[in-house]
């Protein structure tokens, strides 16, 4: 097969556009509508979020829970529809602390949680006392969750995960290979540089600095959902903008530079220094400060809890599928910046 | 031709006597004429020593230069007086103060190569190692930018008196106004090398160099702020940490890369 790796990237492309914005969510808790706990009966409606409360109604239980201490049932009022349930609570005058838990259970979602703060009013709050628990059950693992995870404030925007950060890295894949082309260039023996390997760094760098774009458009559609604003103050943003900026400058170098073989070594050069400056900045200085990003404070990664399997059945060739994209596009921009060399020296 | 070459020998003959070497290699220089490898006569040490003089011996030979830069600190400090009248926060003072920072080393940085005609460029390839060259020029720079820094904190100090510096850690925050400022010289040194290099002139300094340098701004403002705070040098240390690298890297990459640069 010749174009098998093309046949390849298109399959996985086509595969993560479906899978990622198909693919049901999986159910959670939205918000209550209760904005204060009183001693007493409470009355308030439970929403969920892709959850299954009417067709499974006769399993469903929503209780809410003080801090760890204690776990008082609802009784159910109204099943209003698949995620909205009216229910009231009984709450005793004494509680153990301020911190107030709500969750549904039934027979195909599962447990789901909303953690939303709400006030309270009248409470005596005595450390230490666990007042009448209620049979609940939190047999999660039973159920088989098909969708995506559900967290809070994501919620479906989990989708954008299989298209913003397989942008940075396949920005990161086609970077290195710039930066290795551009060492190669300076390498190859006294005095001279290859031509050949400075327009391979320089089309790799072009088609990165896409990449670089995408994930910043993406990133910063994401931010707005979910952070707030369009751009945050987050290490991680701050870092990508100055790694556009560099490789911007890198092409405004490339661009005042006349002379080829001048041109050929300054850009290598600084290509050198910008490919380390990346490495600083989106690699190493966002593990030592405070961010937005998820897994901070040690690890910009994902940790185990976000990426589930229905997740990574479909993030993994996500990132390969990008990937694959890149080095194609590359391949074209280095093919096409050829003949264009070739056109100017036989005019 | 010939000519042209006597003239160059017998400069580096006197030169070199001046820079101290014995009769053996002066005979050596004379019979060999050009000399191929320099670090062979000079020593890497002697010939960064005497480079370094050089940048010294010029900037003092023009005052006009030197009266400049030193007009452009006060303005600039001048201009943020007129701007804020009166600063209260630490962290105000701090970012102002490596803006002024900043900006007062690309402008001492844009003259680092401009003012070396093509034809001393190339006496001084035949002369010294690359990388002296550099290291010479970097560590120039890098104690020029600490020293307009220094005056510039003088001027702020002036301007704006000593409130927000009530609860500052003098020893940090001066070792963190070394680290940034031969971090900036040094990183700005090669940018400028660069910019040199490709003949477009002082401009491409500026495009080449600012987000070179973000991430060096971005911890010495956070390092200055939290040492004017009077913070614990180990809350501090981590900034600490991230402008060593910063600076340890910045010369690595000198190093490395400029002998590539140098060649022609």
């Amino acid at each position: 097969m010749k174009n098998w790796l093309k046949i390849t990237c298109i399959g996985l492309l086509l595969y993560t556009a479906v899978f990622s914005l198909w693919h049901p969510m999986g159910p959670g808790g939205l918000a209550v509508s209760a904005t204060k706990l009183h001693p007493g009966r409470n009355e308030f409606e439970f929403k969920g979020y892709a959850t299954h409360f009417k067709e499974a109604e006769s399993s469903l239980q929503v209780y809410v829970s003080v801090d760890s201490s204690g776990v008082y049932c609802a009784d159910i009022l109204q099943v209003v529809d698949e995620s909205r349930v009216i229910v009231s609570v009984f709450l005793p005058d004494t509680i153990s602390s301020k911190r107030f838990g709500f969750a549904a259970n039934n027979d195909i979602d599962g447990t789901v949680i909303v953690d939303s703060p709400v006030g309270h009013d009248g409470f005596q709050f005595v450390p230490g006392t666990s007042n009448s628990l209620c049979q609940y059950r939190v047999n999660q693992e039973e159920f088989s969750r098909y969708g995506f995870p559900y967290q809070p404030i994501i919620i479906e925007s989990i989708r954008n995960l299989m298209w913003h950060v397989p942008m940075w890295f396949t920005m990161f894949v086609l970077m290195t290979i710039s930066f290795i082309f551009s060492i190669r260039a300076l390498g190859k023996e006294e005095g001279r540089v290859d031509l050949d390997h400075d327009t391979r760094a320089s089309a790799a760098a072009a088609v990165g600095v896409v990449f670089c774009v995408l994930g910043l458009i993406t990133g910063s559609l994401w931010a707005r959902f979910t952070w707030g604003d369009w751009w945050t103050n987050d290490p991680q943003l701050n870092g990508a903008m100055v790694v556009f900026m560099v490789y911007v400058a890198y092409f405004i170098l490339r661009n005042s530079t006349p002379d080829e073989e001048k041109r050929a070594r300054l850009s290598a050069i600084f290509n050198i220094f910008a490919f380390v400056l990346m490495v600083v900045l989106l690699m190493v200085m966002p593990r030592f400060t405070e961010g937005l990003h998820p897994g901070k404070s040690g690890n910009p990664a994902f940790s185990k809890y976000d990426l589930d399997s229905s997740l990574r059945s479909v993030f993994y060739p996500a990132c390969a599928g990008f990937i694959l994209l890149g080095y194609w596009i590359y391949r074209l921009n280095y093919r096409i910046q050829k003949l264009e060399q070739h056109d100017e020296t036989h005019a | 031709m010939d000519g042209i070459l006597n003239v160059v020998h017998a400069y580096k003959v006197t030169r070199s006597i001046k820079i101290g070497l014995d009769s053996d290699d002066i005979q050596r220089v004379m019979r060999n004429g050009m000399c191929t490898n320099p670090s062979r006569i000079f020593g890497p040490m002697q010939t960064f020593w005497a480079l370094f003089q050089k940048e010294l011996k010029l900037e003092l030979r023009q005052k006009h230069a030197l009266a400049g830069v030193l007009l452009y600190v006060l303005a600039t400090v001048f201009v943020c007086y007129l701007g804020f009248q009166q600063i209260e926060s630490a962290k105000t003072w701090g970012a102002l103060l490596w803006v002024t920072g900043v900006f007062t080393a690309f402008n001492a940085m844009q003259k680092s190569f401009a003012t070396e005609s093509s034809g001393t460029h190339l006496y001084m390839y035949s002369l010294a190692n690359p990388r002296a060259i550099i290291l010479s020029k970097a560590a120039y720079n890098a104690l020029f930018v600490a020293v307009l820094n220094l005056i510039s904190v003088f001027f702020f100090i002036l301007f704006f008196g000593t409130k927000p510096l009530a609860d500052m850690d003098v020893a940090q925050f001066l070792l963190g106004l070394l680290l940034g400022s031969t971090g900036l010289g040094l990183a700005l040194t090669f940018v400028a090398g660069i910019a040199f290099r490709s003949g477009a002139g002082v401009g491409l300094v500026a495009i080449l160099g600012f987000p070179v340098i973000i991430p060096l701004l971005i911890t010495i403002v956070r390092h200055t702020t939290l040492s004017l705070e009077g913070a614990s040098a180990l809350a501090n240390s981590l900034n600490l940490v991230v402008l060593i690298v910063l600076n340890v890297v910045s010369f690595a990459l000198s190093y490395l890369l400029f002998p590539y640069l140098w060649r022609e």
